[in-house]
């Protein structure tokens, strides 16, 4: 079996006195789909953000594509990785965001091009040729002179996803990428992500959308008071909880 | 519209009674004040003349002459004068110098304040809390008699031996007095002004940027700075007006600007009026093609914050004309 994506034990975090994330441990192997559910409050957000290293965990060991995050490991000590190896490694992540976040002074070809020609180095002609191919990918070919404010959200959102692909990442983290939406919009972006997991491409995904998650993850963890409460395969656990919280936790968002 | 059965109601307009007797006394007041522009006064001098009357006997006719009360054909002399053109040259250059200076130093001092370290912030804000507590009169009077407690300016390592020195009279003379005072103290303002910017750009731009792995310098100089330039650009165009006057407090340090260009021409032949409304009517001419520029810019930073960017005002004539003559044609009955 080849290296994990993402690799997590004991991985702690606090905001000054209130500790989030208490210890978790998960792995997701390459390809993976695996959804991250939970209260809200649980810490969700925050551990997809220790990921690329959005914010700094404070304990524990996690990895990405066998890369510690944030630091290097020469013999027994740890060494902080300075800014320029920080971006490095998030560049090969990709990360989509519960309130899309889009960058409001740019078009949406704009958007799709801003990485790949100021982090990538890629030449203004071939990236806006990738990012149509992109936008024509998510259904948008025809809104890529259009600003993120004349979009609608399930638009905006497919942009950046958009975005993030073309940084051709190697790993994408989607926070809740669905709850800011119009009920009638989540499908359009639920298609795009279920494209994008056929594809092959190793997801994280937070989220509410049981549905989802029963039909695209092949990997659920279930995150409650800062630690895994319970994981496997979601036909496994969403269909026979072990623990009380989860099935209190369920019987709320089903 | 509104229909009773098959016939349609009469509208009857609302009457604004009060607006119309605001625009009554608006208008006496501006007629007044049209008046009073164009009157003219005695000069206290009489004007007399010969005349032959019809019994053929030789009279004198005399009568008070008059001049415009705000001296218009002395402003209309003085007003393309050699040396009030050659102040307003100066009055622009330090204008544009100062806020070149202003608004880099203020741009550095907002990220220096915004900055996690301390050090960085600490000494940031120190700089805008002073510069913008004293007044900037007492801080250009300062620095134009800088030389009397630091003779000699020496560069070269701090502390160690020096490489470079000059003497600070050479170096400030009334001209650079002005310029690093006004340029400091506009920087404090300034500085306000970009750290407003900068936090009003939302924290999620900033994480989108991060997550793209772009560094932080290219986060604040290709996602934060041109969001926060929407901000920014309102107040610096205030600010580049208002630095348009006071850089007439320069003539208070002897840098011969278009006021002191003005006052200069008046101490001679005492024709202060004239000669200040001569200065004002430069300062009013600059003011309005700044308010012209500034419009354009806004509008220009304004793309993507609003969903139609807005018309320029030849634009929104040609429409309206457009209107007007569209509402004409239906009402003769033509289809547009
Ligand atoms: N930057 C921060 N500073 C202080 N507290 C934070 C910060 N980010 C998150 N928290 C707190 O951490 C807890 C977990 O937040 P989060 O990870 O966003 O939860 P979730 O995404 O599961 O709803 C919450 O109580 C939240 O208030
Ligand atoms: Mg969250």
């Amino acid at each position: 079996m080849s290296q994990p994506m993402i690799e997590a034990s004991g991985v702690r975090k606090s905001f000054g006195a209130l500790e989030v994330l208490r210890g978790v441990d998960l792995v997701v192997n390459r390809g993976d789909v695996a959804c991250l559910i939970g209260p809200s409050g649980s810490g969700k957000s925050t551990f997809l953000r220790c990921i690329n290293h959005l914010e700094q965990h404070d304990a524990g060991r996690l990895t990405v594509d066998g890369q510690l995050v944030g630091y290097e490991q020469r013999g027994t000590a740890l060494y902080e990785l300075n800014d320029r190896q920080i971006c490095a490694e998030r560049s090969q992540i990709g990360m989509v965001f519960q309130r899309f976040n889009l960058f409001a002074h740019l078009t949406a070809l704009e958007n799709v091009t801003l990485g790949p020609i100021n982090v990538r180095g890629e030449t203004p002609t071939s990236a806006r040729e990738r990012a149509m191919e992109l936008l024509r990918s998510v259904g948008l070919a025809d809104k890529a002179q259009n600003y993120p404010s004349q979009l609608s959200g399930g638009q905006q959102q497919r942009v950046a996803i958009a975005r993030a692909l073309a940084m051709e990442p190697k790993l994408m983290l989607f926070d809740e990428p669905t709850s800011a939406l119009d009920p009638e919009l989540v499908g359009e972006v639920l298609d795009a992500m279920k494209q994008l997991a056929l594809n092959g491409m190793t997801m994280v995904v937070v989220t509410h959308e049981m549905g989802f998650a029963r039909e695209v993850a092949n990997q659920l963890f279930f995150l409650d008071e800062g630690v895994v409460q319970e994981s496997g395969h979601p036909r496994d656990v969403l269909v026979n909880p072990k623990t009380d919280r989860l099935s209190n936790f369920l019987s709320k968002v089903l | 519209m509104q229909t009773n059965g098959d016939e349609p109601l009469k509208v009857v307009p609302v009457r604004h009674f009060s607006r119309w007797l605001a625009a009554v006394v608006v208008g006496i007041l501006v007629a007044m004040t049209a008046h009073t522009l164009v009157s003219r006064i005695p000069t206290g001098e009489q004007i007399c003349r010969t005349v032959v009357d019809g019994a053929g006997h030789h009279v004198r006719r005399c009568h008070e002459a008059l001049q415009w009360r705000f001296s218009w054909d002395v402003v209309g002399r003085y007003l393309a004068d050699f040396n009030i053109i050659k102040g307003l040259g100066m009055t622009l250059v330090l204008t544009v110098l100062t806020m070149v200076i202003g608004i880099t130093l203020g741009a550095l001092v907002a990220i220096m304040r915004l900055s996690s370290s301390r050090l960085l912030s600490g000494p940031a804000w120190l700089f805008t809390w002073f510069f913008r507590g004293t007044p900037v009169y007492v801080q250009l009077l300062f620095w134009f008699n800088i030389a009397a407690i630091f003779p000699t300016l020496d560069i070269g390592i701090p502390f160690g031996p020096a490489v470079w020195h000059i003497d600070a009279v050479n170096l400030f003379t009334p001209f650079t007095a002005a310029l690093v005072a006004l340029g400091l103290n506009e920087g404090a303002y300034m500085s306000e002004i970009v750290r407003g910017g900068i936090v009003a750009v939302d924290e999620g731009q900033v994480e989108a940027a991060n997550s793209l792995g772009l560094t932080r310098f290219q986060t604040l100089k290709l996602v934060v700075l041109p969001q926060a330039m929407r901000v920014i650009i309102p107040p610096t165009g205030n600010e580049v007006i208002s630095m348009l006057k006071t850089s007439s407090l320069a003539s208070a340090v002897a840098v011969v600007e278009v006021l002191k260009a003005a006052q200069n021409i008046y101490s001679a032949t005492y024709e202060v009026i004239p000669l200040l409304i001569v200065a004002s009517l430069w300062y009013l001419l600059v003011t309005t093609i700044l308010s012209i520029g500034q419009y354009y810019v806004e509008r220009h930073f304004s793309k993507g914050s609003l969903r139609t960017v807005p018309l320029t005002p030849r634009q929104r004539l040609a429409r309206d004309i457009q209107g007007v003559a569209g509402k004409f044609r239906t009402q003769r009955g033509v289809r547009v």
